[in-house]
């Protein structure tokens, strides 16, 4: 199974996640594209390693891309409560607070 | 045997690239949520045509066991307005950008990947990717990294828990989604108060 | 074991020369108010004089070096650090420039003069200026301009050179405005730095011009590239006319190619260009016409200064120049016609002012610009070595002359108190009996300047003449010098007109020192009343604090008095220097029937590639029969100028004079007025200058003040007012910029980017660097023939060319990223040509 495979799908994936988040409007639909995208490269990390399999540096890479992007999540929703809870909607477009 | 992990592959990669679309398209985040959910399930099939099973379980525990049902949670709190109603507005500014973003991306794509050689995987051994080599290498080489990791979540627990508590809860509030009293004159609205007031 | 202390090539020795002085100019700069008079005079004394001593080391140690390559031109050398690059050489050729100095002939001589002369004439100052307040800023200035003076003499390159020509310049100006508070100084000040600068102008670009067409700045390398200096080719010419080349056509309905000359465009060719503008640098900084104007009245500075600046060291930074570039200037025979011309009117228009002149300063300041015109004379009909042998001279002799006529203003100051008056010769008289001292080595100097056989002037004006009228400069390349074929040689006139004027000249200078000589000290002091009475009132108002006594001023006073040993003591040093400085290159001294002359064996390997284009007028012994009749020329120039002096002021008392100048007061004001010459300026360049000034008062009133911040202000107030619509606050909307400027960024990265830079080395090897990018691969075709060296793409990063003297090529690089798109880059080199053969004369 070449890897460029496994780079074609990242890239495709990668490409999807980042049109959703760039679309959509809705927030949660935003960072869930963004798991997309994150998703994306984690399989581009451990295809590489894949094919030089000298040490485990891309999945050990992709390890803390979960970790850290598990934190991300976490931090992420608690924003989204708060505009809630300020605003009212999970829309971006209202959460013009900074505007001008 | 070939064309069986051909095949397999196929199969995982139709079935993430459905769960992202389903993810981006859906106008119900439930429905994107499980999107999601099908697509993180089928990259961890392809993280063990992969030969990184540590990475498939780590895969299918946190993301799929933790951060989706993160997701379902909110959603959930949010109820129906987590469903805002369709509106025009912005709709040129979006397309735009959404397709000069995925012109980039094939873009890339097609530079990356034209004339490269078709490049074969090595074969390795059963050890390659269990949960030995990689409990060895991490706390070997990537020790720094492990730690740091770790203090990264502990933040990440204190950031979400002082991000989403908010303002001081008042008992006349139903519930921790009532947005709050009005602010009082010539105070700032983030002001935490001490606890012994609760 | 000097060779194994100090090697030739980095003789840090040097270094010390250079440093004493700025060492001395720093710490009595920065202390020296604190430090009193006596550390102050110990520390500026104990600076030039610790250089002196390194000097005299430098010497002799290039004297054994010389010795031992026999006849070569040598040079001790010693690089501070790389100051800089500079492309040039008609391509992008990377040219480094260094802070290096050396030492050979021509600047051992110059660097023994100005660190000796130097310390005399800070011995001198000490004394001079013993009751001035600012006495530690005018031994920091004093350092500061010695330092300057010897970097610009011991500099290896153009640009080094340059700060030590701008320094001097400097420390003139802060020198002759030493005592600012009088507006006239101040004034005389600005004047000098003004006009220095616009002779600077002609240096920099005569500096462009060559790093362009040699490709080199040090002397070594402008020496090396010199034969792309002399062309025939249209494109290595400069293009007169139209300005920079090209061809002038119709814009519209405008006829200009009515502009267009007839036979091709007017070229002149890079020597002649860059010799030109180099003069024109020289006559700012050594005061030739037509800017000499500001020598005059930079007598307004202290007699230290005037000594030392403005006789001994720094006007003679353009005979120096010439003397270092001269295989530049010879070149150009027509640079050289002009120079000589210029030298001679200069000779001629300073002499006939002295004449009439009263202050004994400026009868001394027009003096040298006189005695510089000489010296240009020398170097522009190729005697190199006379001309510089004049410089010489000239410090010692117009040295002394300036101490002493400072020793005599002290005198008189001490008695009358007042500037301008103390200074009139008028006043003076019979000053032999009161100063013996200063008269002895005052009149040895003038025997000097007025070229008394056997004293040094006699000897260095005399060469000088004597080559004008035997000498002339060919091309020496014997290449066509105009596109149209023509050779162009100096008419027959100028060399006999050049002798005549500078003859006339030296008879005049005769005249007028001797003049000066004998209104100074012969016949009766007439000081005895003169200014009294107006010290009178002086006193009572303003208390004018000499220290001193409450003087009975009905009565005449003190008589005047000889000045102090710091003072005496250099003004014997130089004026024996003055007499017998002149046998070091002396042809009548002969040993085993050749002459002697050290000082000319010295620098002949300085000027050997100079002289190959200098020969006599006519062939074979000609120029030897003229040698006897052309010196019996200058000595009778020296008898009558003379004796007409003794008649006029010692056998008739000054009658004569007084005569003349009645019977022809139209001429007698205009040679008192300095021929109106500033006046001419001030009618015509200042009021170009100062209407200029208007248009650009108005200007900046209008346009800058009024229009400029209006339509800024309404292009940020539109923009913001634009700008603000896209910071409405969403996320998102933002998010959508970064893509946009994400585009941009992958545009830049996936795009190849080709570049190289070109570094030579001496032997002619070009190495082509091509700057290193991520997955870059490159394939490069170095010998211009459109196939490329490998077929495929490799990692050599770099490529090596050799190159051939005058020749040029293009090498090719095409890059090819990890995406496999291609750049390419064309690099021409081109090679200046190396010094061509002399034909045979």
């Amino acid at each position: 199974m070449p890897v460029e495979y496994y780079v074609t799908l990242s890239g495709i994936l990668f490409a999807i996640g980042g049109v959703g988040f760039l679309v959509r409007r809705n927030v949660l639909v935003a960072l869930m594209s963004i798991e997309v995208m994150l998703n994306a490269v984690n399989i581009a990390l451990v295809a590489f390693n894949r094919s030089r399999p000298a040490n485990l540096n891309g999945q050990m890479f992709t390890f803390f891309l979960i970790a850290a992007e598990a934190a991300e999540v976490a931090v992420g929703l608690a924003i989204v409560l708060s505009l809630f809870r300020i605003k009212r909607t999970v829309r971006s477009d209202e959460a013009d607070l900074l505007k001008n | 045997m070939d064309h069986w992990s051909q095949l397999y592959f196929g199969f995982c990669a139709a079935l993430a690239i459905a769960g992202a679309l389903i993810t981006i398209i859906a106008p119900n985040p439930i429905r994107g949520a499980m999107g999601l959910l099908l697509m993180i399930v089928s990259v961890a099939g392809l993280f063990l045509a992969l030969h990184a099973q540590f990475l498939a379980a780590i895969q299918l525990i946190v993301y799929a066991g933790a951060i989706v049902v993160l997701f379902l949670f909110v959603i959930m709190l949010l109820g129906p307005d987590a469903t805002p109603p369709h509106d025009k507005r912005g709709t040129y500014s979006r397309a735009f950008s959404g397709s000069l973003f995925m012109l980039i991306s094939v873009a890339l794509l097609w530079l990356v990947v034209r004339g490269g050689t078709i490049v074969t995987l090595p074969p390795v051994g059963d050890e390659f990717g269990g949960i030995d080599q990689f409990g060895r290498e991490l706390f070997s080489y990537a020790l720094v990294p492990f730690e740091l990791s770790s203090a990264l979540l502990m933040v990440a627990v204190i950031g979400a828990v002082a991000v989403a508590r908010g303002n001081h809860i008042s008992k006349k509030r139903s519930s921790v989604l009532e947005p709050p009293a009005a602010p009082k004159p010539g105070g700032a609205n983030l002001e935490l108060e001490p606890h012994g007031g609760e | 074991m000097m060779d194994s202390l100090f090697p030739p090539e980095n003789f840090s020795l040097l270094a010390l020369i250079v440093a004493f002085p700025l060492l001395g100019a720093f710490v009595n700069g920065v202390w020296g108010q604190q430090l009193g008079k006596r550390a102050v005079r110990f520390m500026a004394l104990t600076a030039v004089g610790l250089s002196f001593v390194a000097s005299v080391i430098t010497f002799l140690a290039l004297a054994k070096l010389v010795e031992h390559d026999k006849g070569e031109h040598v040079k001790l050398a010693w690089t501070a650090w790389e100051w800089m690059h500079t492309t040039g050489g008609h391509g992008n050729t990377e040219i480094p420039i260094q802070l290096k100095l050396s030492v050979d002939a021509l600047s051992g001589v110059m660097m023994l003069v100005i660190t000796g002369v130097g310390f005399l004439i800070h011995l001198y100052a000490t004394s001079y200026m013993e009751d001035d307040p600012a006495f530690w800023k005018f031994f920091a200035y004093l350092n500061l301009f010695v330092f300057a003076m010897l970097v610009l003499v011991l500099a290896d390159n153009l640009p080094v050179l340059f700060i030590g020509w701008e320094g001097v310049g400097l420390c003139s100006y802060l020198l002759i405005g030493f005592w600012y508070q009088e507006l006239p100084n101040a004034a005389a000040g600005k004047k000098a730095f003004i006009a220095n600068r616009i002779g600077d102008f002609g240096l920099i670009c005569g500096m462009f011009l060559l790093v362009h067409y040699t490709g080199a700045l040090d002397w070594t390398g402008i020496a090396n590239g010199s034969g792309s200096l002399v062309s025939t080719v249209d494109l290595q010419r400069v293009h007169v006319w139209p300005i920079g080349g090209g061809e002038f056509r119709d814009i519209g309905f405008l006829p200009l190619h009515l502009l267009q000359p007839h036979a091709g465009n007017i070229t002149i060719s890079a020597a002649t260009a860059i010799a030109l503008m180099l003069f024109l640098g020289c006559t700012g900084k050594s005061a030739q016409i037509p800017l000499y104007v500001w020598l005059p009245d930079a007598m307004a500075g202290p007699t230290p200064v005037s000594a030392l600046i403005h006789a001994a060291t720094m006007v003679t930074a353009g005979v120096y120049l010439v003397c270092r570039l001269s295989f530049v200037f010879v070149l150009s025979p027509f640079t050289m016609t002009v120079i000589a011309i210029t030298g001679a009117a200069t000779a001629l228009l300073a002499a006939t002012i002295a004449l009439v002149q009263n202050d004994i300063k400026k009868v001394l300041a027009y003096s040298t610009v006189s005695q510089l015109g000489f010296m240009f004379i020398g170097v522009g009909v190729g005697a190199f070595t006379a001309g510089f042998f004049h410089v010489f001279t000239h410090a010692f002799f117009k040295a002394c002359l300036f101490l002493g006529a400072g020793s005599v203003i002290h005198a008189m100051h001490a008695r009358i108190h007042d500037g301008v008056q103390s200074q009139d010769v008028r006043n003076m008289g019979g000053l032999r009996k009161y100063m013996p001292l200063t008269y002895w080595t005052f009149f040895a100097s003038t025997l000097a300047i007025a070229g008394c056989p056997f004293t040094s002037g006699f000897f260095s004006k005399d060469e000088i003449l004597y080559r004008a009228f035997v000498d002339h400069t060919v091309n020496p390349f014997r290449i066509a010098a105009y596109s149209d074929g023509g050779h162009w040689a100096a008419p027959n006139w100028v060399a006999p007109a050049v002798f005549i004027v500078g003859l006339l000249a030296a008879v005049m200078t005769a005249f007028y020192m001797f003049r000066v000589m004998f209104l100074t000290f012969h016949g009766d002091f007439r000081g005895w009343t003169i200014g009294r009475a107006s010290m009178i009132s002086h006193s009572e108002v303003s208390g004018h604090g000499h220290g001193e006594h409450h003087e009975d001023l009905t009565k005449p006073g003190h008589a005047p008095h000889e000045s102090p040993w710091q003072m005496t003591v250099p003004l014997i040093v130089l004026g024996t220097c003055a007499i017998f400085a002149g046998f070091l290159n002396a042809p009548i001294i002969k040993i085993g029937g050749k002459p002697w002359e050290p000082m000319g064996k010295w620098l002949d390997p300085v000027f050997e590639d100079a002289v190959k284009a200098v020969g006599f007028r006519q062939p074979g012994e000609w120029a030897a029969s003229m040698e006897w009749p052309l010196a019996a020329c200058g000595i009778s120039a020296f008898v009558i100028g003379t004796g007409v002096a003794y008649w006029m002021y010692i056998a008739q008392a000054g009658r004569p004079a007084k005569s003349l100048a009645e019977a022809m007061p139209g001429l007698h004001k205009l040679l008192m007025d300095k021929w109106r010459i500033d006046e001419l300026y001030e009618v015509t360049v200042l009021a170009m200058v100062d209407a200029l000034a208007d248009t650009f008062a108005v200007f900046d009133q209008s346009v800058v003040d009024g229009l400029l911040p209006r339509l800024s202000s309404l292009i940020v107030v539109g923009l913001g007012t634009v700008l603000r619509v896209f910071q409405n606050g969403v996320v998102h909307v933002y998010a959508a910029f970064m893509v946009v400027g994400l585009a941009a960024t992958g545009w830049f990265f996936v795009a190849p980017h080709a570049d190289a830079t070109v570094t030579v080395s001496d032997n002619g090897d070009y190495v082509v660097q091509a700057s290193p990018g991520m997955g870059y691969s490159y394939q490069w075709d170095t010998n211009g023939d459109g196939t490329p060296d490998e077929k495929t793409f490799g990692n050599t990063q770099q490529v090596k060319v050799h190159l051939d003297p005058g020749k040029s090529q293009t090498v090719r690089l095409e890059v090819q990223n990890a995406f496999g798109l291609h750049g390419a880059k064309e690099i021409p080199i081109t090679r200046p040509s190396a010094p061509l053969e002399v034909g045979q004369l």
